[in-house]
């Protein structure tokens, strides 16, 4: 058993540091702002907990956490089990798989705000030629720009399009690693392929996975450009996510002490997930091990 | 006398470094002025047949001028942000009247004791309406430089096509015209007949004050639930419902507008008459010289041939109060201000402050739409006064037209409503 020496503490003390003034620091800060009324050329007043009691009263903060719920798990678990398949696809028998890899990783290239323009402009109801193809095979148009389900069901296609890569990666990685002696004693035993991926390799790569659920929950719970590029959070405010919610008060209505309350309503909800998942892992990982 | 190749060299370091010394020198002795603003600042006071009015001034005064441009609402938001600084880098802001109210005044310099001790020459002939935009408290944080004030511009080749004669002449025929200009080209073009650039009072204003109605008044008095108001409402569901106006017109951003008359899918939109330059670009419209603007025209039910009241938004000239260099600042102010760079300013493409500058020859021969801006610029409002609350009052009404559009409303409920949900932020 290691003891912890004076020098240990030296050494990882640059990022405790880091962390302190980088994260711990600021969400104090924000806390204490969250207890305030806050404006542009105004005194900062001591309010208590009346931002907490205002966005939780306002049916547009609910209607806001809703549409980040459904979106959020769309997103996260839509990515999980494209990345699964095509880590798996991919790991196995698959030609061309560099070129494949490299086609797959591109849109994490792109930027949020150039895809967000290309996909509007491909479901461009009069020109966009995903709309013009669905219109030309019978199935009718995506109205984004008036359907509050339609528009957050674009949402979710563009940002899983633009972060499958960064959860492919790490489920692709699991995967390739995985012992084959393992995998192939279950097909001597005479596994059907689906009993194989269920009771051999799933449970083998659910680290990788927890870390990439863990990861792609805290990210997309932060979910901005797409919406507010998209639709900003209209029509009637009805595709409004947690972020679109805290921007408008913070930098359109510069109300920072409801901001801040959002703020730390989002990061309650960060926290509550992150310690399920890695309470997960830590069971699957350490404690079962 | 032997000269060696390390003398030689040491003689060109040496004046080197002196040429140096003096190059740092004198660009040391030059002033530096920060200005935040909308490129369109930037363009229409250094770019054009006016002239660089900026670069006279850097001359004059022996200053760079450094321009830190943006889009509009992320201007105001960085310059806030700045502005709440104890030190600041900012010297002078363009600062829009939707975004100014009585809080964000608390930002700024009062301008009244720099215009009594360094006055602007012939102060009096700058908009008097247009500086009560920018004056809190009785004091004045803003002067004004730029109006962008609402004309109905229209494309010459659709009325031909359809047989229009002109544009419209009252509020009626507009309505007659946005319907007939609905329609399918021959190329298979779908043509929408009308487009404004959002839901919001800056953009759907000019449609309400043409049917008869108002939405708040400058002594904050409001008629949003009266027939005027929801018959223009009720104007636009019922031209969006038709297909008059695109289906993607609600998420619509300004540039989606300019895209569409330059692809000449939307005959007709109310839009700043200084748009008639991008309109009419040769590089990016396919119908380059084809889209004309005019007044929009009054109804015929007012009973006068006339013009139409129509939305302007000023941009004003700003120092904020932790600005480093404020008296270079009021002396680049004074510098835009003056009569002179007025009108260059307006040949260049900007909305002049001075209305006497329509007048101007050099005005009336190179800015087509001289005439037709003087007769709105003489009606013209603000679509909506400046106070604490105003974003959220601009966005009540985007969500409450929105919903009359989508039909998830009757016009006259989704005016109730705003009514109901405007009325406690209202200053009392």
């Amino acid at each position: 058993m290691y003891k912890l020496r004076w020098y240990h503490l030296l050494m990882i003390s640059p990022v405790q540091l880091l962390l302190i003034g980088f994260i711990f620091i600021p969400s104090i800060y924000v806390l204490w702002l969250s207890l305030h009324q806050s404006s542009y050329g105004t005194e900062t007043i001591y309010v208590g907990l009346a931002n907490y009691i205002f966005i939780f009263a306002d049916p547009i903060f609910w209607r806001a956490f809703w549409n980040t719920f459904v979106v959020v798990n769309i997103v996260v678990y839509g990515e999980l089990i494209l990345g699964i398949g095509l880590a798996l696809l991919i790991a196995g028998w698959c030609p061309g798989k560099r070129l494949v890899i490299s086609i797959l990783l591109m849109p994490y290239a792109v930027t949020e705000v150039s895809a967000v323009v290309m996909w509007r402009f491909m479901l461009e109801p009069d020109v966009g030629l995903i709309n013009w193809l669905l219109d030309s095979v019978g199935a009718g148009q995506i109205s984004w720009a008036t359907s509050r389900w339609q528009a957050l069901g674009v949402v979710s296609v563009l940002s899983i399009w633009l972060t499958l890569p960064f959860t492919f990666l790490i489920l692709y990685s699991a995967v390739t690693t995985l012992p084959r002696d393992v995998v192939e004693a279950a097909t001597v035993d005479g596994a059907t392929r689906f009993q194989t991926f269920w009771n051999v390799t799933l449970p083998m790569i659910m680290p990788a996975v927890l870390v990439a659920l863990l990861f792609r929950y805290i990210f997309a719970m932060r979910l901005f450009s797409e919406v507010w590029l998209l639709t900003e959070g209209g029509p009637a405010r009805l595709t409004e996510v947690l972020a679109v919610y805290l921007y408008r008060h913070g930098f359109r209505y510069q109300e920072f002490g409801v901001a801040a309350a959002t703020g730390w309503v989002m990061v309650a909800l960060s926290l509550l997930i992150a310690l399920y998942y890695l309470y997960q892992m830590y069971r699957r990982m350490f404690r079962d091990a | 006398m032997k000269t060696t190749l390390s003398g030689k060299l040491t003689t060109l370091l040496a004046s080197g470094a002196v040429l140096m010394l003096l190059g740092t020198w004198t660009v040391q002795a030059q002033e530096s002025l920060t200005v935040m603003g909308h490129a369109v600042h930037q363009s229409v006071s250094t770019e054009g047949e006016g002239g660089n009015i900026v670069a006279e001034f850097e001359e004059a005064n022996n200053a760079s001028v450094e321009w830190l441009t943006f889009g509009v609402t992320p201007l105001h938001e960085r310059l806030f942000r700045e502005a709440s600084l104890d030190d600041g880098n900012v010297d002078v802001a363009f600062l829009l009247n939707r975004f100014a109210n009585e809080n964000v005044a608390n930002l700024f310099e009062p301008l009244d004791a720099y215009q009594e001790r360094d006055p602007i020459p012939e102060f009096e002939g700058i908009s008097a309406g247009m500086k009560e935009a920018m004056t809190f408290d009785g004091k004045l944080y803003g002067i004004p430089f730029r109006h962008a004030t609402h004309g109905l511009h229209y494309n010459e080749t659709f009325l031909a096509e359809q047989g229009l004669d002109g544009p419209p002449k009252s509020f009626e025929e507009f309505i007659e015209y946005a319907e007939k200009l609905t329609y399918e080209r021959e190329d298979g073009t779908q043509v929408h007949g009308f487009v404004l650039g959002g839901q919001g009072p800056a953009n759907i204003m000019d449609v309400i004050w043409a049917s008869g109605g108002d939405f708040l008044t400058p002594d904050f008095e409001l008629k949003a639930s009266e027939p005027g108001m929801v018959e223009g409402v009720a104007l636009l569901a019922d031209f969006y419902e038709r297909g008059i106006m695109p289906e993607a017109y609600i998420g619509f951003t300004t540039e989606d507008v300019i895209t569409f008359m330059q692809q000449g899918r939307v005959a007709m939109s109310i839009n700043p008459f200084g748009r008639h330059t991008p309109f009419n670009d040769p590089e990016k419209s396919k119908h380059p010289g084809e889209i004309n603007v005019t007044a929009m025209p009054l109804s015929d039910a007012s009973g006068v041939a006339g013009v139409a009241p129509v939305k302007t938004e000023i941009w004003a000239l700003a120092i904020p109060r932790n600005a480093p260099n404020k008296e270079l600042a009021w002396q680049f102010i004074k510098a835009l201000s003056t009569p002179d760079a007025t009108v260059r300013a307006a040949i260049n493409g900007n909305g002049p402050v001075r209305p006497s500058a329509y007048d101007d020859p050099r005005v009336q021969e190179l800015v087509p739409y001289a005439d037709a801006e003087k007769l709105a610029v003489e009606v013209a409002k603000v679509p909506l006064p400046g106070f604490a609350d105003s974003a959220k009052v601009d966005d009540m009404v985007k969500e409450e037209v929105q919903a009359a559009l989508l039909g998830a409303k009757t016009p006259q409920q989704a005016m109730d409503d705003l009514t109901r949900r405007v009325e406690p932020l209202l200053p009392k």
